[in-house]
This record gives structure tokens, sequence and C-alpha cells, in this order.
């Protein structure tokens, strides 16, 4: 019918920017890490393939490990201790109807902050001696703790601020799948007698179980994204205690300037994402997916 | 009684979402009071409170003295910069994969920059680091602003792929029986209606640029150069005694995101939400 939009240059001239920048930022830098990983370079002339040295060397180094025991915990601490709380205050600003806006509004605030500063202000809280919690608990009659300096609280209060920080994001994204739903099936179950827990439970919950198991997947993305809030609050430390698998691998691959053994961890984190993936789809998503709103 | 029972409910509800108002808010607030305390024994001493007596020098102080203004704007050229650049290429490369009908590698295409949404980051951030480092232009600014303009893409091809598809068919073929070409449909018919999907991709992508810390904290070394959430660290670290002077840096962070939040909360939750969905 029409020349203009059939001329195929006219396609390649609209896209090429974008599969540029694409193919450069996204599929090269993919490719390259697999390729080093298995070099030993250090940045300088050519870099030596030593087969499977490098991944020999990570998985058994017990302090790579640890960096994975950690994202472990960003995943179970998400999984198990705030996905409970987001359906409970999805479940709770669902049921009001004052202020609804308001509390919608105000719990998605930390969300859109930088996760740098965010790691400050909390710092700052955790701060030992003029920081905001030491000094409830000294009022309570408490010893003081050592937040971000004692290995055993360090990583559970980097938990709290990471989940301190997403918590409303993700109650904003389960609040407008319960929104969504008619109403009608509400007012059915209200008619049967059902209470509001058993309404919560036997209803609601069911009904959005597709977007509860959107909201685990992208905790665990985000678990395995973490670096930042770590770098910033503890920088890996005490001792190692809160290093994450990104966190190892800037320490060894651009401080150290270990780039063979960089992009091996890399790729490890690759595998290790996908296996998550592929894992979560196959014991969970699969599962839920069969739940049909009608 | 039973509607005394449901009152009394409703009220529990909104006394535990206050709690959770107050443990959001409240860091916040003990931040914006610190900021204008004298010294850290006003802090330990009076944590709650209202200052006694206002130090506005301390914003002066972080704000010359401590560079916040340097990073300040560093992050406001780069933000602003890479977020236009992604939003122009990305609206082209969506017009070509949505408007294009006849063409049939359309759907692969888009599958294919998909693919971008389920690459995790970190994983890239040593080969992008190496491949600046080759191309010499580690430490500059365009260290950051190429990874963080194709950084966007595949989110901006996604969300206002979305956008145009569900744009009716009838547009365009109108336009080309008024013998428009392409680039005139594309400038003058879809451009103008994608606006609101624009502003959305264009905030969204403005505040992560705004927000992001591991490049700009690896990629760049110089002081001059830095954006604002490494300054700030920076700033903690070597003014971490006086916490003051501290809060005051951390209210210059979140004050333009605060504001930016306050006039957009709606194009930026549809926007953050629907690209997390997708991924």
């Amino acid at each position: 019918m029409n020349k203009a939009l059939r001329k195929p240059w006219t396609y390649v001239l609209f896209l090429l920017p974008v599969l540029l920048l694409y193919v450069l930022f996204f599929i090269y830098p993919m490719i390259d890490a697999f390729e080093k990983g298995f070099t030993k370079w250090n940045g300088i002339g050519a870099a030596q393939f030593n087969g499977i040295k490098n991944f020999d060397r990570a998985l058994t180094d017990d302090k790579f490990w640890n960096s994975v025991k950690n994202n472990g915990y960003f995943i179970l601490f998400s999984v198990f201790v705030q996905v409970p709380i987001i359906i409970f205050f999805s479940l709770l600003i669902s049921n009001v109807k004052k202020l609804q806006g308001l509390y919608k509004t105000v719990v998605f605030i930390p969300s859109v902050m930088a996760t740098a500063v965010i790691g400050i202000l909390w710092s700052f809280i955790y701060e030992p001696d003029i920081g905001l919690l030491n000094i409830i608990l000294t009022k309570l009659g408490m010893q003081p703790v050592m937040w971000l300096s004692e290995p055993k609280w360090a990583m559970f209060s980097i938990l709290i601020t990471n989940a301190w920080q997403w918590t409303g994001w993700y109650v904003v994204m389960v609040l407008a799948a319960i929104l969504s739903i008619p109403k009608e099936i509400d007012e059915a179950a209200v008619i049967d007698g059902a209470n509001g827990f058993q309404r919560a439970t036997k209803v609601t919950v069911p009904l959005i179980m597709p977007i509860i198991s959107v909201v685990i997947m992208l905790s665990i993305a985000g678990a395995m994204k973490a670096a930042d809030i770590v770098i910033v609050m503890t920088k890996g430390g005490p001792g190692g205690a809160t290093d994450v698998m990104a966190t190892y691998l800037i320490k060894y691959g651009i401080t150290n300037v270990k780039y063979g053994y960089g992009n091996a961890i890399a790729v490890l984190i690759f595998v290790f994402t996908l296996i998550l993936t592929v894992l979560y789809q196959w014991l969970i998503a699969r599962r839920s997916e069969r739940i049909e709103y009608e | 009684m039973t509607t005394t029972l449901r009152a009394a409910k409703k009220s529990i509800g909104h006394i535990i979402l206050w709690v959770y108002l107050i443990i959001i808010l409240y860091p916040f607030l003990f931040v914006l009071f610190s900021s204008v305390k004298s010294d850290n024994q006003e802090i330990a001493s009076n944590p709650f409170g209202i200052p006694s007596t206002f130090h506005i020098e301390n914003y002066y102080e972080a704000w010359v003295n401590a560079k916040i203004s340097v990073y300040f704007f560093n992050s406001l050229y780069i933000a602003t910069l890479c977020s236009i650049v992604s939003v122009i290429l990305a609206s082209m490369a969506s017009f070509a994969i949505t408007r294009m009908r006849y063409w049939k590698t359309s759907k692969g295409m888009y599958q294919f920059i998909l693919i971008g949404m389920l690459i995790p980051g970190n994983a890239l951030l040593l080969p992008i680091f190496i491949m600046l480092k080759d191309a010499g232009i580690l430490g500059t600014h365009l260290a950051l602003i190429i990874p963080y303009t194709a950084g966007a893409i595949p989110f901006t091809v996604i969300i206002l792929s979305a956008f145009m598809r569900s744009l009716p068919g009838e547009l365009e073929e109108a336009s080309v029986m008024d013998g428009l070409s392409a680039k005139g449909i594309f400038v003058r018919i879809i451009l103008p209606i994608t606006v609101p999907a624009l502003v959305t991709v264009f905030i969204v992508n403005f505040i992560g640029n705004w927000n992001e810390f591991l490049m700009a904290n690896f990629f760049i070394s110089t002081d001059e150069l830095r954006t604002l959430p490494v300054g700030m660290v920076g700033f903690r670290d070597i003014y971490n005694t006086n916490y003051a002077q501290m809060s005051a840096g951390i209210v210059y962070s979140v004050v333009p995101v605060m504001i930016i939040y306050a006039v957009l909360q709606k194009q930026i939750i549809e926007g953050l939400t629907a690209g997390s969905v997708k991924g």
C-alpha cells in the first residue's frame, strides 16, 4: 500500500543507535566475561588462557562461599520475612478507605531514594554513640549495640535497611493487584459469612498469587543485585562478614586488578542467577500460574 | 455491637499503618533536625526534639566547602543528558519495532532487547570497566554517560513499545495517504501522542541515573567529576565526626527526588512497577 513503511533501510536507521548501544553494553560484555573468565590477566599485555583455574580457585575459596552465603541471607530474609510483611501491609491498606492515598504515597518514598544515601542515613542511625537506635536502647536501659562493626549484627543491620528501602515498593505492586480484584468476589464471600481473616486468606491471597510470585522472583533478583548498600554501609566488613558476590567481584576484579579472576566471578554470578531463576520457575511459578481469576 | 467492633478493627488497622509511616518518615525527620543542630553533643543529648538553635551554616558548609554543589551539578547534568538521549533513541527503536508492521523480524527484535532485563547488572560491571579502560574514557564523564544511556534501553523500549502498540493503526495509514514519510509519521504523529509515556520513562530513567552508585564509584576517580551519591559517601568518610553537616548533605541529596516524587508520583510508581513486572 505504501512505500514509506516498507523500506528496510528506514527500520535500520531507526533501530541502529539502540542496537549498537545494546550490543555494546549488554551482549558484548556478557560474552567478554565468559571469554576472559578463562584467562589470567592483569590488564597489561595479553590475557593468557588458563582453563578452569579461576573457577576452581573461586569454588574452593571460603571467602567466595561466604559471599554466596550472604546473598543467600538476602534471599531468605526477603522471601520469608519481607514477603509476609508486604502481603500483610497490602491487605491492611486495601481495607482502609480513609487515607489510602497517603499510605500508598508515603510507603513508596524510600524506593525513589538513592541506595547510597539511604546507606549513609542508616549508618548514622546505627552510629554507636549518637545514632538513633542506640539512644533508644540506652533510654530503655539496655546495652548499646555495635550495629555495623560487630560481625554478628552487621549483616542483620544491612538486611533491615534493605527491607526498609524496598518493602513499600512491593506493597504498592501487591496493592494494585488487590484493588483490581472484582468487588463482587469479596462481596460474595461476605454474604457467605466469611470474616475478614477468612476473606484475606481464602479469597484475596489466592487471587493475588501470580503477583506474589512476581514479588518473590523480583526479591530474589534484588537479593542477587545487592551491592551498593553493602559497600556504603560496611564495605563488606567487618572481616568480610557482609561481603556479597558482587562486592567480592569488585574487591578482586577492580580493586586488585585481577581481571581474569574477576570475570570468572562475573560468570558465576550469571550462572547462580540463572540457576535460581530456573529453579524458581520450576518449583513455584509453574504452580502459581495455574490459579486463574475467573 | 458489630459496628463498634468493626470500627475498632478499622482503627487498629490505622494505628498499625501509622507505625509503619513513622518508621518510614522518622529517619528523614531525624536527619532534618540533626542538620541544623550545633554539634554531635546536641544530637546525642536531644535526638528527638526540635533543635534549640538553628545552625543554617551547616548547609552552607556542606554546599560550598564540602563540594556538595559540585557533585549536585555533575549528577544533574549527567542524569538529564542520559535520560533525554535514551528516551529519544528508545522511542525511535520502539517506533520501528511496533509501527512498521510489514517487518517480519519485529517480534524477534523486541525479544532480543528484552534479554537485557534478565542479565544481572553486577556481572557486567567488570567487563564494561575493562571496555571503557581500553577505549580510554575511564575516569571521564563519558564513562558514565554512555553506560547510563545504554543501560536504560531495555526498560525504555519495553514501556514505549507497549504504549505505541496500543495506538490504533489507522493513524499512520491516514498519514501515509497524506504523503508523510516514516520519519514524518514518527515526529508528527507518534511522538506527540506518546508524550505521557515519554515523560514517565524520562522521569524513571532520571531517578535511576541520579541514584546510580556502583559505576559512578568505580568508573570516576577525580573528586571534581563525582556524582552526588558517590560524593556523599566520600563526604561521610571524611567528615564522619560532624554529623550535623553530614545530615545537611543528606538533605541536599534527598530533596530533589522528594520534589520530583511529590509532583509526579503517579508516573513514577507506574513506570517503576511496570518496568519491574515485565522484567
